[in-house]
C-alpha cells in the first residue's frame, strides 16, 4: 500500500516537472499524435487497399491495432521509468543513488519517470478500438470486459519485462542493446496485426519467446468472437498469464544482474 | 574546406567505435524488415495488386537498410546547444552552417553505410519473395545512387534548419520529435509510399521527406523509368537550393543573437 | 563494540583493456582498489578521509554504504553487514555527493523532501519537527518553494544536505561537499556539519581534497593510497611530519638592515621586506627570532607555516602515490 502511495506521489511530482515547460510539452504531445496517427493511417490505407487479411476483416484489424496501441502506450506513459530511463540511470551511475535508499530497485526506477505526452497515442489507440468494436459489431459481456482488462494489464507487465531485459544488458555492459528492441518495438509492430497471418518463425518468436500473441491476441480474438486457432473460451483468460510468468523469469534474471552490479561497481 | 572535412572524419571515428551497438542495430532492423515483408506477403496473398510484390519487398529492405539516414539525431550537438558549450564552436573561425552540415552528413553516411552493407548482403541471400531484387538496370542503379546523394544533401539541409530553431527554443525535443515523425510517415518508412492512394502519392513525392529514400528506391526498382528520372532530380535540386538558402539565412540571424547575448 | 568496524577489507576490479589489433580476445587486468584495509570508527566521530584520486576512497564509501560487495574482509556498521541487509542499512545512512544531486531538478525542494519522506517512511510528526530544525540550521526557510534549478550552488548544497539528513541517519558520508562553493558558503556548511555532529551525535566520514575542510572539522584523519591505509591519527601530527619549512617576513625600522643568519636559512629581500625561509628541524625557531632582533629594530613581523596543500603534496610524494 505504501508502495502505491509512493508511486502516486512520485507521479504527481513528475507531472509538475513536465508542466514546467508547457510549450515544449505541448509540442511533444502533438508530436506523439503525429506519430501514432501516422501508424493508424498506415492501417487505414492498408485496409483501404487490401480490404482484409485471411479471416480478419476491417473491424478486426482496427481492434488488434487498438488493443496493442493502448497497452503499449499506457505502459510507456506510466512505466516510463523502466521503458525509457533505465539504461540512462545505469550509465550515469544514478543507480547508486537508488541503491542508497531503503526501497526496492524496480519500485524506485518505476517511480523515476512518467510520460504524459503519450496520452495522445493512447487516445488514437482508443479511437481505433472503438471503430473496431463498431465495425466488428462486438457484443460486450462482463466476461469480455474482464478479458480485455486482463489483457491490457498483463500486456503492460510483459512490456515492462521486455524493457528490464534492456537494463540487464546494460548492467553487463553488453553493447548490443538495440537487439532487445527487436523484441519490444518489433513485437509492437508485428502484433499490431493478428499473429496467425505470419509465418511460423515469427509466430514462435511472439508466442513462445515474447508472448504478445498469448497475452493480447488470444483474448482479443475471443472478444471479436473469432477464437484464435479455434482455441476454447477459457484460454482467453489463462493465456495472458504468460505475461506474468515472463515477468517473473526476467525478475529473477534482474536480481542476478543486480548482484553482479554490486560486486563489480560502476 | 579542410576543417569541414575533419569535422566529418572525427564524427566518423566516433561512429565506428560502437561496433557492438551496430550489430544489435542491424539484427533489430532485419527483424523489422522481415515482419513488414511477412505482413505484405499475407496482404498480397488475399488481394494481389498491380504493383508487384517483389517491388514492395525491395522497397522495405532499402528503407530498413538506410533507416538511420532518416533519423534527425545528433544528441551531442543538441546537448551542446542546450548546455551552452556551443560557445566554443562559435569562437572558432568557421562558418557554422558548413561545419554542422558536414557533421550531420557524416553522421548520416557513416551511421547508415556501416549498417546498410551487411543488411543488403543478408537481404540479397534471401529467397525470391523475401529478399531484395537487383536494380532494374545499370543506368537505374547509377541514377538512384545520384538521387540518394541529392536526397542526403536535401535532408541534411532540412535538419540544419531544425538545429537553427533549436538554438532559439533551447528545448529541441518537441521540434526534433515532430520532424522525426513526419519523416517516418512521409518518407515511406511506416508504409511504402508506393502503397499510398495514387492521388496522395502525387503530392507526397514532391515533399522533401520523400527525396531521401523514396525517390532513389523508385529509380532502383524501375517504378520510375530512366527516361523520367530528370523530374526526380529536378525536384531534389530545387529543394536543396531552397533549404540551404533558408538554413544559411536562419543561422546567420541566430548566430548574431547568440553573440549579443553572450556579452 | 565500535560503531564501524572494517577488517582486512579487500576489493579488486577487473579492467578490460582495449582490444589490440590482431588479438581476438581482450586482455584483462586485475586492479586492487582496496587491499587489506582495516580501521575502526567510534560513534560520533568526525573523520576526514583523504588520498589522491583513485586511491580507493569512493570504493570504501560504496562498501560502507552497502551498494558494493567486497571480495573479502569483514565490515560491520552499527552491528549490521551493509551489503547483506542493504535496505535496513541504508535507512540509517545519509550520503551527499558534491557533484551529484539527489533532489529533483524542476520542482520546489519542499516537494522533493515530501517524496523523500515517503521513500524513507518518516512519520508525519517526526518529519515536521526534523524539517523545521534542519531548515533553520541551514537557513532554507525562504527557499523551500523554489525549484532546485533556480538555487545557487551553495543553496543547492544546503538543500541536498537537508535532504540527506531528514531521516535522521546515524552515519553521514560526505563526498567533496564544499567543491565549487564560495568562502561564505563553505564556512556556513562547516558550521552546520559541526552543529549536526555535536547536536545529534551523527558520525561523519568526510572525503575531500580540500584540506581546509579537514583542518576545520576533523579531529582525525585517515590517508589512503593505492588501496592501503597510510596514516590514521590527528591532522597536526601528520602535518608536523611534513611541515619542513617556515617563512618569516620582517620589516625593519631601517630598510637597509640585513640580518646575519646561519647558512641553512635562505634570505631574500623584496622591497623593504626581508624574507627568511628555514626548516624548524634544522634551526629552532627561537634562534632565528633572536638573530633577527639582534640585527635591528623590528617594525613588523609574520611567521607563516607552509601551505597545507603543499604539505599534502609532499606527503603524497614521499608515500609514492
Amino acid at each position: 500500500m505504501k508502495t502505491v502511495r509512493l508511486y502516486l506521489r512520485s507521479m504527481k511530482m513528475l507531472m509538475k516537472c513536465q508542466l514546467e515547460y508547457p510549450f515544449s510539452f505541448f509540442l511533444q504531445t502533438l508530436a506523439q499524435l503525429v506519430m501514432e496517427g501516422g501508424e493508424m493511417m498506415a492501417v487505414i490505407l492498408i485496409i483501404d487497399r487490401f480490404d482484409r487479411v485471411n479471416q480478419w476483416e476491417a473491424g478486426d484489424l482496427f481492434f488488434f491495432f487498438g488493443i496493442m496501441s493502448v497497452t503499449f502506450y499506457l505502459t510507456e506513459c506510466f512505466g516510463r521509468g523502466i521503458t525509457g530511463n533505465f539504461p540512462y540511470l545505469i550509465r550515469t551511475g544514478q543507480l547508486d543513488t537508488i541503491l542508497l535508499r531503503p526501497r526496492g530497485v524496480l519500485t524506485q526506477v518505476l517511480c523515476s519517470a512518467v510520460d504524459p505526452r503519450r496520452i495522445t497515442c493512447i487516445a488514437v489507440g482508443t479511437v481505433s478500438l472503438i471503430i473496431g468494436c463498431n465495425l466488428a459489431r462486438v457484443q460486450w459481456t462482463g466476461l469480455k470486459v474482464l478479458a480485455m482488462a486482463e489483457a491490457v494489464l498483463l500486456g503492460a507487465v510483459l512490456i515492462l519485462a521486455l524493457f528490464v531485459i534492456e537494463a540487464i544488458f546494460c548492467i553487463y555492459s553488453v553493447k548490443s542493446v538495440e537487439l532487445v528492441n527487436a523484441l519490444s518495438y518489433g513485437g509492437r509492430s508485428a502484433c499490431e496485426y493478428p499473429i496467425d497471418i505470419y509465418p511460423r518463425p515469427l509466430r514462435i518468436l511472439f508466442t513462445a519467446i515474447a508472448p504478445f500473441a498469448l497475452v493480447l491476441h488470444v483474448p482479443a480474438a475471443y472478444i471479436l468472437g473469432k477464437p484464435l486457432y479455434a482455441w476454447p473460451e477459457w484460454t482467453a483468460f489463462v493465456c495472458p498469464l504468460a505475461g506474468a510468468v515472463f515477468f517473473g523469469l526476467i525478475y529473477l534474471a534482474f536480481q542476478k544482474a543486480m548482484r553482479f552490479y554490486r560486486s563489480t561497481g560502476s | 574546406m579542410r576543417s569541414y572535412l575533419s569535422a566529418f572524419r572525427l564524427r566518423r571515428k566516433m561512429e565506428l567505435q560502437y561496433r557492438g551497438a551496430m550489430l544489435g542495430g542491424i539484427i533489430c532492423q532485419v527483424v523489422f524488415g522481415l515482419i513488414l515483408i511477412a505482413l505484405y506477403r499475407a496482404l498480397y496473398a488475399g488481394k494481389p495488386q498491380t504493383l508487384p510484390l517483389q517491388h514492395v519487398v525491395t522497397y522495405v529492405w532499402l528503407q530498413q537498410a538506410f533507416f538511420r539516414m532518416l533519423l534527425a539525431s545528433d544528441p551531442d550537438l543538441l546537448d551542446k546547444i542546450r548546455s551552452g558549450s556551443i560557445a566554443y564552436d562559435l569562437c572558432r573561425p568557421l562558418n557554422l552552417y558548413g561545419f554542422y552540415y558536414a557533421r550531420i552528413m557524416a553522421q548520416k553516411i557513416t551511421g547508415s553505410l556501416m549498417r546498410a552493407v551487411p543488411m543488403l548482403l543478408f537481404a540479397s541471400l534471401l529467397p525470391e519473395g523475401w529478399g531484395i531484387s537487383l536494380p532494374a538496370s545499370l543506368p537505374a542503379l547509377l541514377l538512384s545512387l545520384l538521387a540518394l546523394m541529392l536526397g542526403l544533401l536535401c535532408v541534411s539541409a532540412l535538419e540544419n534548419i531544425t538545429m537553427a530553431f533549436t538554438m532559439r527554443t533551447l528545448d529541441p525535443r518537441g521540434i526534433q520529435a515532430m520532424l522525426n515523425l513526419l519523416m517516418m510517415t512521409l518518407s515511406g518508412n511506416i508504409l511504402p509510399l508506393t502503397l499510398f492512394p495514387d492521388s496522395w502519392q502525387k503530392v507526397i513525392t514532391l515533399l522533401p521527406y520523400a527525396q531521401l529514400l523514396d525517390a532513389p528506391i523508385r529509380l532502383y526498382t524501375g517504378d520510375v523509368p530512366v527516361g523520367e528520372a530528370w523530374r526526380i532530380l529536378l525536384i531534389q535540386a530545387v529543394w536543396i537550393a531552397v533549404l540551404i538558402a533558408l538554413g544559411v539565412w536562419l543561422w546567420n540571424r541566430h548566430q548574431k543573437r547568440i553573440v549579443l547575448q553572450g556579452g | 563494540m565500535s560503531y564501524i568496524h572494517v577488517d582486512h577489507l579487500q576489493k579488486t576490479f577487473i579492467i578490460r583493456k582495449k582490444r589490440e589489433t590482431g588479438r581476438l580476445l581482450r586482455e584483462k587486468e586485475t586492479v586492487f582498489a582496496l587491499r587489506d584495509l582495516s580501521f575502526v570508527i567510534e560513534k560520533g566521530e568526525l573523520v576526514g578521509y583523504i588520498g589522491p584520486n583513485g586511491a580507493g576512497k569512493s570504493t570504501t564509501v560504496k562498501i560502507l554504504s552497502g551498494i558494493l560487495t567486497p571480495d573479502s574482509g569483514n565490515v560491520s556498521v552499527d552491528g549490521r553487514i551493509p551489503w547483506e541487509s542493504r535496505r535496513e542499512h541504508v535507512r540509517n545512512i545519509g550520503v551527499v555527493f558534491g557533484q551529484r544531486m539527489q533532489l529533483w531538478w524542476d520542482v520546489p525542494i519542499l516537494d522533493s523532501y515530501g517524496l523523500l519522506k515517503e521513500i524513507y517512511r518518516i512519520p508525519d510528526a517526526d518529519y515536521r519537527q526534523r524539517l523545521k530544525e534542519l531548515t533553520e540550521a541551514l537557513q532554507l526557510e525562504n527557499l523551500l518553494r523554489t525549484p532546485l534549478r533556480q538555487l545557487s550552488l551553495g543553496q543547492r548544497m544546503r538543500a541536498e544536505l537537508c535532504g540527506s539528513l531528514l531521516h535522521r541517519p546515524g552515519l553521514l558520508f560526505l563526498d567533496e561537499p564544499t567543491i565549487g562553493l564560495d568562502a561564505v558558503s563553505k564556512l556556513a556548511l562547516r558550521d552546520f556539519l559541526r552543529w549536526e555532529n555535536r547536536e545529534h551525535g551523527t558520525t561523519i566520514l568526510l572525503t575531500t581534497h580540500d584540506m581546509e575542510d579537514i583542518a576545520a572539522l576533523c579531529s582525525r584523519v585517515m590517508v589512503l593510497g593505492h588501496g592501503q591505509k597510510l596514516y590514521d591519527g590527528d591532522l597536526p601530527a601528520l602535518l608536523e611530519k611534513y611541515d619542513t619549512s617556515r617563512t618569516v617576513t620582517v620589516r625593519f625600522e631601517d630598510p637597509e638592515t640585513m640580518p646575519a643568519l646561519p647558512e641553512e636559512a635562505s634570505l631574500s629581500r623584496e622591497g623593504d621586506l626581508v624574507k627568511v625561509v628555514y626548516a624548524p628541524g634544522q634551526i629552532p625557531t627561537p634562534e632565528i627570532l633572536e638573530k633577527l632582533q639582534q640585527a635591528g629594530t623590528i617594525r613588523e613581523m609574520t611567521i607563516q607555516p607552509q601551505n597545507i596543500d603543499v604539505l599534502i603534496a609532499a606527503m603524497y610524494r614521499e608515500m609514492d602515490l
